[in-house]
């Protein structure tokens, strides 16, 4: 999630003036492109020590914390949005994390590796786990412990009761909204609470 | 004020705090040379007060895994010498040493002010014991640092400040830096401390257009028990 595109396209979700919390927010580009360009402020939450350096460099607001331990730093309802862009993937109760991010923002946008595109399909298909641009790793040695599809996470957030507003796959910088369970390398959300 | 760093803070001492302080405090005004304050009057200082304390002090400002890597079991001479008063142990004697040194030059009086008002330090109290309303006046830009391994101001204090600022929406950046120095940490040369701080610095500099040093004031708070006893 750290091309310009896709950070363009994901910007494009946040209503102008939001109050954001970007939790695994990396280097804090997306932070500091919301706030330069659609006027937004917040935080970012992010555990990488390299990373949190990065966001006090650009002069982002960061706070270290590993997001396994949960959103006990904010109360019900203290942002406009909620961003979790390539983070779904690595944390171990996915579900939790979800309902945290209803609980402490009016819209959640996630967005995650798709499982089902169909390079991965094939890999599959011929007996071997995919290792890809946006699945770099191998099935041993990958921070991706939590790999689910486009077509899952609807799944996922009925169950948790969110209403998706906006749902799209991304691949190469574009927009996918034909199939993107099988031809986008990476799925997008953009809910709200029902 | 526009920028405030707190360093290996909390938003007032915990009851383990205020005992360490008391027992420290003791040890000095039951020191036959205290003279109830007035020592200078007698010609003495309370030395033998000032070490235990100082010795006190520095057991909570480290880690046991980093007393443990310096001293270990460690002995001065080797050989045990089936002494109760000697040092025989190495960590003793950096304790003593600390002590001897502290005695010198801290003044006994000052020392039982510094840990009262640390004590008393407890901005949340007027408002209900709220930190969130204590900050809700701030209008500076805060970056809050911790250390994993401080147990005598620990992360999970630092993050109550944390959570009274991003409550009332401010500024703020938070770094929790992994050192296995204890308290301590916030003195010493550590890359990724000393990187937040220099990052934080070089933005300030940046925002007031000035090339080298910020002419800007910054207050940087340790109002913890190394950073108001540690001026020399």
């Amino acid at each position: 999630m750290s091309e310009r595109s896709d950070l363009a396209i994901i910007a494009r979700l946040v209503p102008p003036g939001s109050r954001v919390l970007d939790l695994g927010c990396g280097d804090g580009a997306l932070l500091a492109l919301l706030r330069d360009q659609r006027s937004c402020s917040g935080y970012g939450v992010e555990l990488d020590d390299t990373k949190v350096l990065a966001c006090i460099k650009r002069g982002v607001n960061v706070l270290q914390r590993n997001l396994d331990e949960g959103l006990s730093l904010f109360d019900d309802a203290s942002f406009d949005v909620v961003l979790q862009l390539d983070t779904l993937q690595n944390l171990r109760n996915t579900e939790a994390m979800l309902r945290e991010t209803a609980r402490v923002g009016r819209i959640g946008v996630v967005s995650f590796p798709n499982f089902a595109h169909w390079p991965n399909r094939l890999s599959v298909l011929r007996g071997r786990m995919p290792v890809t641009k946006v699945l770099p790793y191998q099935w041993y040695d990958t921070p991706n412990i939590r790999v689910g599809t486009f077509a899952d996470f609807e799944v996922l957030a009925h169950k948790v009761g969110l209403r998706i507003d906006e749902a799209f796959g991304l691949h190469e910088g574009k927009v996918v909204r034909r199939w993107p369970n099988l031809l986008a390398s990476t799925a997008v959300f953009r809910f709200e609470r029902s | 004020m526009r920028h405030c760093i707190a360093v290996a803070c909390a938003p007032n001492l915990s009851a383990q705090n205020i005992a360490f302080n008391e027992v420290a405090r003791r040890a000095i005004i039951t020191d036959p040379d205290f003279h109830g304050g007035d020592y200078y009057a007698h010609g003495v200082v309370p030395k033998r007060g000032l070490r235990v304390a100082r010795m006190l002090g520095h057991i909570t400002y480290l880690s046991d895994d980093v007393m443990d890597e310096k001293f270990g079991r460690g002995m001065r001479n080797g050989e045990r010498v089936y002494s109760t008063q000697e040092v025989e142990f190495q960590i003793e004697g950096y304790l003593r040493h600390q002590g001897d040194k502290f005695s010198e030059y801290f003044d006994a009086n000052t020392y039982l002010l510094i840990t009262r008002a640390l004590d008393y330090f407890d901005p949340a109290r007027e408002h209900g014991g709220d930190l969130t309303r204590a900050f809700a006046a701030a209008i500076a830009r805060f970056l809050v640092v911790s250390f994993t391994t401080d147990w005598r101001f620990s992360p999970l204090r630092s993050r109550e400040i944390v959570k009274a600022l991003v409550d009332n929406g401010l500024d703020v950046s938070y770094a929790e830096i992994e050192a296995p120095h204890g308290h301590d940490a916030f003195l010493l040369d550590d890359a990724r401390y000393h990187g937040v701080l220099r990052a934080y610095f070089e933005r300030i500099a940046h925002e007031v257009g000035a090339s080298a040093g910020p002419a800007v004031p910054v207050h940087i708070t340790a109002p913890t028990q190394a950073g108001a006893l540690r001026s020399t």
